[in-house]
């Protein structure tokens, strides 16, 4: 469900690599009509079930998977669907291998955000398919790759596939909100289901990990970190007034001006493993001053006009540092009178390695006016004067079982397009399985022009010769990875 | 009254007033005064219990038809008593009691309808007047069918007693001052000039007599009127996701519009009400303060003098135009760049200027041509230009209105003087100063600043301060028409 950084990649790129990157069928990729068809057919059997929180039904999305995998031969020990309430199930499949090795988990969430019909030029919850796209809500947030994780389960289970360890997969509940997060659940309640050694998650940046540029690859992110997300409510209170009678004393300028030292606050650079290849691999594909300035920045100490420059561009900023920024205001209760209350919502992205709180005490000595109180306004609205000490998750190593044939598969299916590691702005489900110590990494081999992201909005749309492709990708990669 | 007299309330929590006398002497009663205080209490009670809020419960027709038959009653023939309205549920009161046609008439105003009130905010039912403590309770005590009662009680003494006033006497009670669709005095201004018309006005909505812990400070005359003004200063973006904050942001192009416009004074300015309010006033106070009074009286002002009493947010709002935000309202989700930011502001502005001299001077202080500032007018359209009028220029203070007043506030309260005042803005005196009318607002209820419940709840006004205001109204008419 995070948004990517990628706009700004993808537009830079598009001169350097437009050459190389052209989606030309690959000589070794073997048509694999079958499992094209039976993955649009799990892709629209998913998407005409409504599994929005309000009125729909995650169980049913399960219950209908769970009965392909015990129709194609996986016996009903290894189909579990499982949860906390009647709507909020999950499915999760075990593929078993020689155990070789450990077991990778696959993950992805069957829910889906709200939509309304009206809103829509197609009925969201039917998968249309119009000039060249798949709509429908879900046909990237991540209907697709639930379709894509399944049929290759299927496709390997009819081949009769010896994988070197269990691959098990598990598609969940409440990833976009609601009360019974599956993978949570999942991780608290039947850790012995799902423990592996690595995790992938299909949900990559926002279902996709390859950003296009008029359906032209451009690069292949790999979440290998994600940043932690914070609301904080900035409060100050005055006993108010006639506002005939203006005072200096005033809510609103005194929360105004503290939002202008918020507004002119830069938290400092930190770069991890995961944003230092980053920028390594990406100063790799750019000249000039940009490319200077990603060097630059890898070094230490790091070079201030670098930074500044960089920090220009929004999506690297938010790579450099923690950002916050004012979303929301409230304030005074008519017009007539001095205001009672003045209100803001800052939104936080932090770095791994910080604490909400540290941000929240961050935030007060930025503010400078010990009258602004800063809360902590947790997800589900609770708002609380301290905020969690716990540090957001450091990021997965580069696990070389993971990065190498990911390479390998991504030269193979995209010749040039480079795989760069990637800090995600925004919660994934990821934040459980690495809160459970199991390293994660968002993959999926769907492309998405930067321009084009309708996730969680209308018209939601996938190309149809990504999906068809990221079907494929997934099967290649998930060999690539359980091979003997 | 829509606006506050709070500001001018206010203002006497800093006086100190040696001459103040502690106890009121009231004036010899008349025979019948007794008599004129059932009156007056009986024409409250029924005024309060009759629901006159904008809300389809309200219905200001009852109320004034209530009054009519009172009229009626007492003597008053059926053509110089009018019911008449744009609608049906807001029709206007207009008697008129006759007199010798020496002078041309005074015209006396007073809205019937009331600010809503819910019986679960307050300790009693809000639409029933209640006794208690020394106090009269219910919705309106204060603004306005207390002054109402009065203006009645006293037409109807007058015409029992046969008195021939040396001018009409007319009075309009009428609707929507509090807002609403239909504003009364408007409408007979501009549908029924000929049963209005007269030399000047009379408006009882306000308290007269400020006291501190219940001793009278001094007697207002509000004489002019700052005018009322909203703002809606706006800042729309393309938004996007905050996971990537931009440098252009709309809630910090807004906060830093405000943070200038925090920073920025109007131009000190008086006119001939509130230099005589400062002249009067600086003798009866003492110290820095009458000093600084004095100095900024002369030309050119003391900037010290100006700087030192504008610490003082009543003096700062007396001698300038105001402009404060009181609102905010931006974006749409936490985790999204707001797409729109906006700001109430609020005006009071000096009589002179006009709602769109002050619309073009924000744009000047707010510098950013992305915010955009709109009049929100009192319907809550929003216009992309503001009226071009100016507010009135005082009128003089005529000695046919002030000698009496003088007269009988030294009667009343020995000692109190009378101060002309400016008011906050945006009562009905805005509309008979717009059709030309002097007009001066007064009535003689006391009434701690403390303690004022206007447009809140438990809304009340003092038993013994209703009874003498009664008698104070009575005679003040008497006066104003004797000769």
């Amino acid at each position: 469900m995070g948004r990517p950084y990628l706009r700004f990649i993808a537009t830079a790129l598009v001169g350097t690599l437009a050459v190389q990157a052209s989606p030309a069928p690959d000589p070794d990729a073997t048509p694999a009509p079958a499992a094209d068809a039976l993955a649009h057919d799990l892709y629209r059997e998913l998407i005409e079930i409504n599994t929005t929180d309000s009125v729909g039904n995650v169980t049913a999305a399960s219950a209908a998977l769970a009965r392909r995998f015990r129709a194609a031969g996986f016996p009903p020990a290894d189909v579990l669907v499982l949860g906390p309430n009647e709507r909020k199930k999950n499915l999760v499949v075990r593929l078993h291998g020689t155990g070789k090795h450990k077991p990778v988990l696959l993950i992805g969430h069957l829910d889906v955000v709200e939509a309304r019909r009206e809103d829509w030029s197609t009925d969201p919850f039917k998968l249309v398919e119009k000039d060249g796209y798949f709509y429908g809500r879900g046909a990237l947030d991540m209907k697709a790759g639930d379709a894509i994780m399944a049929t290759t389960l299927l496709r390997m289970k009819q081949e009769g596939y010896r994988s070197s360890r269990d691959i098990v997969l598990a598609l969940t509940a409440d990833e976009e909100g609601g009360c019974c997060n599956g993978v949570e659940w999942l991780v608290r309640n039947h850790r012995e289901l799902i423990d592996a050694e690595f995790v992938l998650n299909h949900d990559g940046l926002v279902g996709y990990s390859i950003t296009s540029e008029h359906g032209v690859p451009q690069e292949f992110a790999l979440s290998a970190t994600e940043k932690m997300y914070a609301d904080y409510q900035l409060t100050v209170t005055n006993r108010g007034g006639h506002s005939s009678l203006p005072r200096a004393d005033n809510a609103i300028y005194q929360l105004a001006q503290g939002l202008l030292n918020i507004g002119h606050y830069a938290f400092p650079v930190e770069l991890n493993d995961v944003t230092r290849g980053y920028f390594e691999r990406m100063a790799a594909t750019r000249s000039g001053q940009a490319a200077a300035d990603m060097r630059a920045i890898t070094r230490s100490p790091v070079d201030p006009s670098a930074v500044a420059r960089l920090s220009r561009e929004p999506e690297l900023n938010s790579l450099l540092r923690t950002t916050c920024v004012a979303t929301r205001l409230e304030g005074g209760h008519a017009n007539n009178a001095l205001p009672q209350r003045a209100q803001a919502v800052v939104n936080c992205r932090i770095l791994p390695g910080h604490s909400k709180e540290e941000v929240r005490l961050e935030l007060v000595r930025v503010l400078d006016d010990a009258s602004i109180t800063v809360r902590y306004v947790a997800d589900d609205g609770t708002v609380t004067d301290r905020a969690p000490d716990q540090r957001a998750i450091a990021p997965s190593p580069l696990l070389p079982q993971v990065v190498k044939p990911l390479e390998s598969t991504v030269a193979a299916l995209w010749p040039g397009l480079p795989v760069v590691p990637f800090m995600n702005a925004s919660a994934t489900d990821g934040i459980y399985t690495r809160g459970a110590g199991l390293p994660t990494y968002g993959v999926a081999g769907i492309a998405v022009d930067a321009d084009d992201m309708h996730a969680h909005g209308r018209d939601e749309r996938v190309r149809v010769a990504a999906f068809y492709r990221g079907n494929e990708f997934f099967y290649r990669y998930l060999r690539a990875v359980t091979v003997q | 009254m829509i606006a506050s007299r709070r500001a001018r309330a206010a203002a006497t929590l800093f006086l100190v007033i040696a001459r103040a006398a502690g106890s009121a002497a009231a004036p010899p009663a008349l025979p019948d005064a007794t008599a004129s205080d059932a009156l007056a209490h009986a024409l409250l009670k029924q005024l309060v219990e009759i629901n006159t809020t904008d809300s389809p419960r309200g219905n200001v027709t009852t109320a004034a038809e209530a009054m009519a038959q009172q009229l009626r009653t007492a003597g008053f023939p059926a053509a110089d008593i009018h019911v008449l309205g744009p609608s049906a549920r807001k029709k206007n009161l207009v008697v008129r009691l006759r007199g010798s046609g020496a002078h041309p008439a005074v015209l006396l105003i007073g809205h019937l309808d009331v600010v809503e009130a819910r019986r679960e905010d307050w300790s009693t039912d809000p639409f029933e007047l209640i006794e208690r403590d020394g106090f009269f309770y219910g919705r309106g005590t204060l603004d306005m069918k207390g002054p109402d009662a009065l203006m009645v009680a006293a037409l109807v003494r007058l015409k029992r007693e046969g008195f021939t006033p040396a001018r009409d006497i007319i009075l309009a009670l009428t609707a929507d001052e509090e807002g609403g669709a239909a504003n009364g005095v408007a409408w007979l201004l501009e549908h029924h000039r000929e049963l209005v018309d007269a030399q000047f006005v009379l408006s009882g909505d306000d308290y007269s007599v400020l006291t501190e812990h219940g001793r009278p400070l001094f007697f207002q005359l509000v004489a002019s009127e700052k005018v009322y003004a909203d703002y809606q200063l706006l800042v729309t973006n393309k938004g996007g996701h905050s996971s990537e904050p931009v440098p252009d942001n709309a809630i910090y192009r807004l906060t830093r519009g405000l943070d200038r416009l925090a920073a920025y004074e109007f131009p000190f300015e008086l006119n001939a009400v509130t230099r005589e309010y400062y002249r009067r006033l600086a003798r009866i106070e003492s110290g820095q303060r009458a000093a600084d009074m004095r100095a900024i009286l002369r030309e050119p002002p003391d900037r010290q003098a100006l700087a030192r009493l504008s610490q003082d947010p009543v003096d700062h709002s007396i001698t300038r135009t105001t402009c404060v935000a009181t609102r905010l309202d931006a974006g749409h989700a936490n985790n999204a760049l707001p797409q729109r930011a906006q700001a109430v502001v609020n005006c009071r502005i000096l009589p002179g200027h006009s709602p769109e001299e002050i619309r073009q001077r924000l744009v000047d202080v707010l510098a950013d041509p992305a915010i955009t500032v709109s009049y929100l007018a009192s319907d809550g359209r929003l216009l992309a230009k503001a009226p071009e009028v100016r507010g009135f220029a005082p009128p003089p203070l005529l000695p046919e209105v002030l000698t009496p007043l003088d007269q009988l506030v030294a009667q009343t309260w020995p000692g109190l003087t009378v101060i002309p005042s400016m008011s906050a803005g945006a009562s009905d005196a805005t509309h008979t100063s717009a059709a030309g009318l002097p007009t001066y607002t007064f009535s003689p209820l006391t009434i701690d600043p403390d303690d004022d419940r206007e447009h809140g709840r438990d809304e009340r006004i003092g038993v013994a301060s209703f009874y003498q205001a009664n008698e104070f109204m009575y005679n003040y008419l008497k006066l104003l028409t004797a000769h």
